[in-house]
């Protein structure tokens, strides 16, 4: 295999994000500075971010790389909203680690190794890229959830996350190998070539766990035990991290397998799969609703949002590419935004997040435009007309419609309603009386710092997806997937 | 210049957002500038299109696309501006009424702690209410229409702390929404039968769609009339109107005689296609219309709040416009529709003079005399209420003359005869108002409130200033030569060929008009200024005193609607609160938390049994997966 200047051009923004992490690797080692380490990764980041935009407007056409990966349109785009959710944490992280005592500057560094697994999922086409691509992903992420390494929650989250992601791996890699035995390839068109066929049971099986590693991570029901308690622990940023940036690259990935892979040839498979969504849609709501600890009900809400985005991958047919793009574009730039808002609000880092909804209560009398922009980011994430999140649920739902997915769209109805009732109750206690007795308060010049920049992006990022989409959906047809054969 | 229409509601826009932003940081004199200034921006630059615009062949108009909101099947929505000659008339009007109504706002509200607030809300309004006139769809229209309702909302209940302002202000938005729940569906109609709700092609459709006298057609366009009588303050959505007065003086003069309650007229005549393919549902418009004008002026002639009087005429002389539209006289009505908001604007602005001369007083039978004592403000109130009785070559002359004259020559005598009796009982109410509160002696009592925040003292002296004398002088002269204004609709509005016979009675007519207004005027001249004695007796005998009650209470409607709807509802309500329906509804919030406590259990923080249970999952998964 050759690599010609063709192959290293389309790779670009991977190369771009691993000189990165090189620069910040030699640059913590030569001298320790916060805020200089932090502007060479968010540098790094967006240049490889501008470098994936560029291409994916230019028009790539699709290059294999080696057999691990491919660049398309598709990977480029979720390329590039992996690195905008891991560039928002950067810049959230410096607002949040002016708080913290010990050192400060490998959190961005891992962020970079963690963001490089999740381009490599964005590209990978072949079971080795899958795994490794989410090992790179995963293996930082528990350095980075227990980061604050002396507090007691952060570390029992890392822990959890990285036990249990180590079961998830074990099944995955026990699937991997079981269709390996059948297929005789690890490429996901081979595979997908297999399963157009008659499928022998020990592939399908190998195919089912493979789907429960994938399902860990979107921790679809019922593997998503871990979900709660480690967005609990975590640092507000590495939470807003896990939601987004992690998710999606699991997310991209499962698509470019169901439809390469021949996932919709599983029809036992896609049945469970809906199951999942099902279970994970009703539960996901039902758990978030006497939840008084907001960033455990954020993690419970992101159990219903995933289900609700699995729901426009199982209606599968020409629109189910688009729909779930839309839907994790527009699930991003909500969690950003209301994740933004938590992490400022904790910022800088003390003794615990705010992340008690009493914390929360007043929020308006103190900073108003805060609570406006955490306001308009629940209206989004409850799927209100004029907000991304409606444009995303609408998605949704037509893909569900044109594949006669009546069950689900009714646990999506259900849990829609569900969903109103606890962000309104968050919404609400923004609006009440200003207790006395506050612990926590955003800086006053939080606009003007980076996360509040990034945050009020956000915001009018949401804001313009939900009036006028035309152009993101413009967007989302540059990335499409065509089904072989 | 054309391409820069839509900057005329972005400048209210970007003032509304400034003022929302900076609320009390911003001065009062800055909140000013910003408020009035916008307004001024668009008026400016409604002149510049407006001049252009007349300078084009007739018919002409132009559409400016902003964007595409979404397209699903065939339903895309999108932004669109259309301005034509009613569009043009109606941002002429919104603009330049407007911005004088701002600039004297800017002297009414001096000193109010809420200043800036006040502002947002108005230049809010402006925007919502361009929206509705300039949108080119059924949607966009919609869009603006509930605006300019969230703003008329806001501003009623401006002074919130008084409860009593809260509810003038809920009572309007509750039933203007009912008018609008009817408007919507009527636009559902639309679209389930023309497949499109831009207001152009809806209109050239109907024609071949729908038969003339079918059930759709009557059934849209009587729809689209209700929303038109509550946002016009029609029969029999009237009610709000008077209680809307609790808002600031200025904000009754822009919206609740200017501008918004005449988008009814606006919106019948945009879709009068509709009602000329359904006779029941235009015959519908003039009967309310003509109803409406004599009770509202029945009304007027009882009342003693100086606001309130002029409440009642502003709704009876829009029954004058819906009369008209139901006469088929279209462009009469949209005349009177421009007339009115001269003379309306100037007799509520300068009502605001007077109210703060007198030290918020409303009441007119505490004033008298005050022709002497604010002696601009006695001239510019008359020459308003000259137009508003169309005294012989002011503005309201010319309009109403108008309406009578082709409601008789298009053979709606019924109409035309109801028009008479509303001119007469004009002029009977409106000098009174003028006999009683100008002139005679003075009933003043200043005991109380001797201090206001003006710092006049317990004396009521003329006010002064260019921000107060300025838009009363403006709009004086446009109530006085308003008439004279030539305004071509033709393209947009029809007008039916005048039979030569009818022609004929049109000075007749005219001087009958004219005769009764006088015959008011004299009658009122003659019981409140020259014999009030008398006509404190005739109120004191029986009938009079029935007569008196009913027509003080507006004909009881707000005492029937209580008792049809308030009170069942409400006994409906204590009669369901624990029925069947709702526990079939509460078991849903029961069901999700029941789950919730059985599901929250799971969550046991220990890690063992995470894992456990996912291994127990990926059992479940992977035997499912092999069994079906």
């Amino acid at each position: 295999m050759n690599l010609g200047s063709a192959h290293l051009t389309a790779l670009t923004p991977m190369l771009l994000v691993s000189a990165t992490i090189v620069i910040v690797m030699l640059a913590i080692a030569f001298k320790r500075r916060h805020r200089g380490n932090a502007t060479l990764a968010v540098f790094g980041l967006n240049l490889a971010l501008l470098t994936s935009l560029g291409m994916l407007y230019i028009g790539h056409e699709a290059i294999t790389v080696t057999p691990l990966f491919v660049v398309d349109g598709y990977a480029l785009f979720y390329t590039a909203l992996i690195l905008v959710a891991t560039l928002a944490t950067a810049t959230l992280s410096y607002a949040y680690l002016e708080g913290f005592k010990g050192e400060r500057e490998e959190m961005y560094l891992l962020l970079c190794l963690s963001a490089l697994g999740g381009v490599t999922l964005a590209c990978a086409q072949h079971f080795a890229s899958l795994f490794i691509g989410l090992e790179l992903l995963s293996v930082p992420l528990y350095a980075m959830i227990a980061y604050p390494v002396k507090s007691r929650r952060p570390l029992e989250g890392g822990l959890k996350y990285l036990v249990l992601s180590a079961v998830a791996s074990a099944f995955m890699l026990f699937g991997i190998a079981l269709m390996y035995s059948q297929v005789g390839s690890l490429l996901f068109l081979d595979v997908g070539a297999y399963f157009a066929g008659s499928a022998s049971p020990i592939a399908v099986v190998g195919g089912a766990m493979l789907l429960i590693g994938l399902a860990f991570k979107l921790s679809l029901v019922p593997f998503h035990m871990w979900t709660p308690d480690v967005y609990e622990g975590a640092p507000a940023p590495v939470a807003n991290y896990l939601a987004t940036a992690s998710k999606v690259a699991v997310f991209a990935v499962l698509t470019r397998y169901f439809v390469e892979a021949g996932g919709y040839y599983q029809i036992s498979l896609v049945k469970v799969l809906s199951w999942l969504a099902f279970l994970s849609i009703i539960l996901g709501n039902v758990l978030a609703v006497r939840q008084n600890n907001v960033k455990r009900m954020l993690a419970y809400s992101s159990i219903a949002h995933f289900g609700y985005c699995m729901v426009a991958l199982i209606a599968g047919g020409p629109l189910a590419v688009e729909a779930v793009g839309a839907y994790l574009l527009t699930y991003v730039v909500t969690s950003l935004g209301t994740f933004g808002v938590v992490t400022l609000t904790s910022s800088p880092m003390g003794e615990r997040d705010a992340d008690a909804i009493y914390d929360y209560r007043g929020l308006f009398w103190r900073r108003p435009y805060l609570a406006s922009i955490l306001t308009a980011m629940l209206l989004s994430l409850a799927g209100i007309p004029l907000t991304a999140g409606f444009i995303g649920k609408f998605y949704a739902i037509t893909a569900g419609v044109d594949a006669h997915l009546w069950w689900l769209l009714g646990a999506l109805v259900v849990g829609s309603a569900i969903g109103l009732y606890y962000y309104l109750r968050l919404m609400v206690s923004l609006f009440l009386r200003d207790p006395s007795n506050r612990q926590f308060n955003a800086p006053l010049d939080w606009a003007q710092r980076t996360g509040g920049i990034m945050t009020l992006l956000a915001m009018l990022l949401m804001l313009a997806i939900g009036i006028y989409p035309q152009p993101f959906i413009h967007l989302l047809q540059l990335a499409s997937l065509t089904l072989p054969g | 210049m054309f391409e820069f229409l839509f900057l005329v509601f972005t400048f209210p826009l970007l003032g509304f957002l400034t003022l929302a932003i900076g609320r009390q940081r911003i001065s009062e004199n800055a909140a000013a500038y910003i408020g009035v200034g916008s307004v001024g921006l668009s008026a400016l630059l409604t002149a510049i299109i407006g001049w252009q615009f007349y300078h084009q062949p007739a018919g002409f108009s132009y559409t400016q696309e902003l964007w595409t909101w979404m397209s699903v099947g065939d339903f895309s929505p999108r932004f669109a501006l259309r301005l034509d000659q009613l569009s043009m008339l109606m941002m002429c009007v919104i603009c330049g009424v407007g911005f004088f109504i701002h600039l004297f706002a800017s002297w009414y509200m001096r000193g109010d702690e809420a200043y800036p607030r006040f502002f947002a809300y108005m230049n809010l309004f402006v925007t919502a209410m361009l929206f509705l006139v300039l949108g080119d769809n059924l949607l966009f229209l919609y869009f603006g229409w509930e605006g300019v309702g969230l703003a008329s909302y806001l501003l009623i209940g401006f002074w919130y702390q008084d409860a009593a302002n809260g509810a003038a202000a809920r009572k309007s938005f509750i039933i203007t929404r009912v008018g609008d729940t009817f408007m919507a569906i009527g636009l559902f109609i639309i679209f389930h039968g023309l497949g499109t709700l831009n207001i152009q092609d809806a209109m050239s459709l109907a024609p071949q769609k729908w038969a003339e006298g079918g059930t759709m057609v009557t059934a849209a366009a009587l729809l689209l009339l209700g929303g038109a009588v509550g946002k016009s303050a029609q029969l029999p959505l009237q009610t709000w109107l008077p209680d809307a007065m609790a808002g600031p003086t200025p904000v009754s003069a822009l919206i609740h005689a200017a501008t918004m309650v005449t988008a009814g007229v606006y919106l019948i005549a945009r879709t009068h296609v509709l009602f000329e393919l359904s006779p029941f549902a235009l015959d519908t418009v003039g009967w309310i219309g003509g109803i409406t004008l004599l009770l509202a002026g029945f009304t007027a002639l009882t009342q003693t709040d100086i606001k309130k009087i002029l409440a009642y005429s502003t709704m009876s002389q829009i029954g004058y416009m819906f009369l008209a539209l139901g006469a088929g006289a279209y462009q009469p009505a949209v005349f009177h529709l421009m007339t009115h908001a001269f003379f309306k604007a100037l007799l509520f602005l300068s009502a605001g003079s007077v109210i703060l001369a007198c030290h918020h007083e409303q009441d007119i039978f505490k004033m008298g005399g005050l022709r002497k004592k604010i002696p601009f403000t006695f001239w510019v109130f008359l020459i308003g209420s000259l137009g508003l009785v169309a005294f012989p070559l002011t503005s309201g002359f010319f309009s109403k003359d108008k309406i009578l004259f082709e409601a008789w020559a298009y053979g709606h005598h019924a109409f035309y005869w109801m028009g008479l009796g509303g001119a007469f009982l004009t002029g009977l109410y409106t000098f009174r108002l003028i006999f009683i509160a100008f002139f005679g002696e003075s009933r003043a009592t200043h005991d109380a409130h001797a201090h206001d925040d003006h710092g006049h003292g317990g004396e009521i002296t003329q006010p002064k200033g260019g921000d107060h004398t300025l838009p009363l002088a403006v709009l004086a002269v446009a109530a006085l030569f308003g008439g004279w204004i030539h305004i071509p609709l033709d393209a947009v509005l029809p007008q039916p060929a005048i039979s030569e016979a009818a022609e004929h009675v049109e000075y007749s007519m005219m001087a009958a008009s004219v005769g009764v207004s006088f015959l008011g005027i004299f009658l009122a001249w003659f019981f409140f200024l020259k014999n009030p004695a008398l006509a404190a007796g005739i109120k004191q005998s029986a009938i009079g005193q029935l007569l008196f009650r009913w027509w003080r209470a507006a004909f009881g409607f707000d005492w029937l609607y209580d008792l049809l709807f308030v009170k069942p509802y409400l006994f409906i309500v204590r009669l369901i609160r624990r029925d069947v329906a709702d526990q079939a509804i509460g078991l849903l919030p029961r069901l999700t938390l029941a789950f919730n406590s059985l599901f929250s259990n799971t969550q046991t923080g220990q890690l063992r049994w995470y894992a456990g249970m996912t291994a127990a999952g990926a059992v479940v998964v992977i035997a499912a997966v092999i069994l079906i």
